[in-house]
């Protein structure tokens, strides 16, 4: 899937990086390899098999309350030096991760998620290097009504986005920065083709919050956030963005976490940008994961963390002032 | 491509878990600015005895813990 050949060797076209890999060759994902005019990928697999909240991944946006059966397979198309994932999302990088993974029924799994009244979703490392897995489940799952969710990075070609579109009902990106040298240096990889993703996925009608980390020096001051916010808010207004307190881990040990008043200030930032909801899951308490009204600030939806205390919403809208709010309720 | 075992990890087996208990709660935050905190539980019971830690720095327990000579440690993934 996603690869044509180019004279004498054989072009990836999964990720922007755009491999021409030589027989049996692998790209820097290490996960995607050259087999004589084909692509094989180790990612029909998973390291984990996990049922938990939708509000973890987070989307706070998409069927509240519900739950998802999440699956990991190995791999990513970054190379985050502050990942807290990195011992299963580093593999085919990292020569220190061990294979984890186990092969995938699609059709079993999906059944596993229709018994529990559960979404699949593909988080903890990219689930965009599996595709053909992703495609399998959302073919087993629509005459079910099982749906796929991502937690992604985003680092897709048009092609992938394409195709994924069709498959997904919601994906969380991360938008780390939007500042080239320092996406570039975080996680050896450009942001421009990230941005086209949140783009893509959102013009193709594939419901969409995103996520920034909050690190100490790259972006959790105002200033490095508002050209954040301001790429969220150019998508819509009405697009969940989600900001995340970073722990020193792997190998970005030399900061501390980001401070609670950051995130605040974050949260501001947001707002003044014109977004309607900007989340903090832990550090603001439950003010920072509840949802409001755009027009009439009245209290929608309670959470916990992970969990779900209270919707209010009524057919996609404010019971208060009747306020559409976006979202897949 | 198969998924053959690859690398040399030293040491004890992770295992992603879904839910690990939280020992430090966010009203803590402020109070450690540094992220110097580690919270350690210690129980014992008739199958032995099971460390679980928190910490603003995982590195920190992962020290530990590896220190300690386990058969496996479980750990929760972010996502």
């Amino acid at each position: 899937m996603l690869h044509r050949p180019r004279g004498d060797r054989v072009q990836c076209l999964l990720c922007p990086l755009r491999c021409t890999l030589s027989d049996g060759e692998s790209g820097p994902c290490g996960v995607r390899r050259r087999n004589g005019a084909e692509l094989e990928t180790a990612t029909f697999a998973t390291t984990v098999r996990h049922l938990d909240a939708v509000e973890r991944k987070p989307l706070f946006h998409y069927r509240p309350g519900s739950h998802c059966l999440t699956l990991a397979a190995p791999g990513c198309t970054f190379r985050c030096d502050y990942c807290i994932n990195h011992r299963v999302s580093q593999y085919g990088r990292d020569p220190g991760v061990r294979w984890t993974g186990a092969p995938v029924d699609a059709a079993a799994v999906v059944a596993d998620a229709a018994a529990e009244r559960a979404a699949v979703a593909l988080s903890y490392t990219e689930p965009s290097l599996a595709l053909e897995l992703t495609l399998a489940l959302a073919e087993s799952g629509r005459p079910l009504g099982v749906p796929v969710l991502w937690k992604s990075n985003g680092f897709l070609t048009p092609e992938a986005v394409e195709l994924a579109a069709g498959a997904v009902a919601a994906v969380n990106v991360d938008l780390k920065t939007v500042d080239e040298a320092r996406h570039l240096e975080l996680t050896g990889a450009r942001v421009g083709p990230v941005l086209e993703t949140l783009r893509g996925l959102y013009e193709r009608g594939v419901w969409l919050e995103v996520s920034t980390p909050l690190i100490p020096g790259i972006s959790a001051a105002p200033e490095e956030l508002r050209p954040i916010a301001e790429a969220v808010a150019a998508l819509g207004p009405g697009v969940p963005w989600h900001l995340g307190r970073v722990s020193p881990a792997y190998r970005r040990t030399g900061h501390a976490p980001t401070p609670p008043a950051d995130l605040a200030a974050g949260v501001r930032v947001g707002r003044e940008a014109g977004l309607h909801h900007v989340y903090v899951e832990r550090a603001l308490g439950a003010d920072g994961r509840a949802t409001r009204c755009p027009h009439c600030r009245a209290v929608l939806v309670e959470r916990g963390i992970w969990s779900l205390e209270r919707n209010r919403i009524e057919s996609g809208a404010c019971p208060s002032c009747g306020t559409a709010v976006d979202g897949r309720w | 491509m198969t998924g053959e075992p690859e690398g040399g990890q030293e040491g004890p087996a992770y295992r992603m878990v879904e839910h690990l208990p939280d020992l430090i709660q966010p009203e803590e935050y402020d109070r450690h600015p540094e992220g110097r905190l580690v919270r350690i539980r210690i129980e014992a019971g008739p199958d032995g005895v099971r460390v679980t830690g928190d910490a603003f720095r995982p590195e920190v327990i992962d020290a530990l813990f590896q220190g300690l000579g386990p058969d496996e440690i479980q750990q929760m993934l972010c996502g």
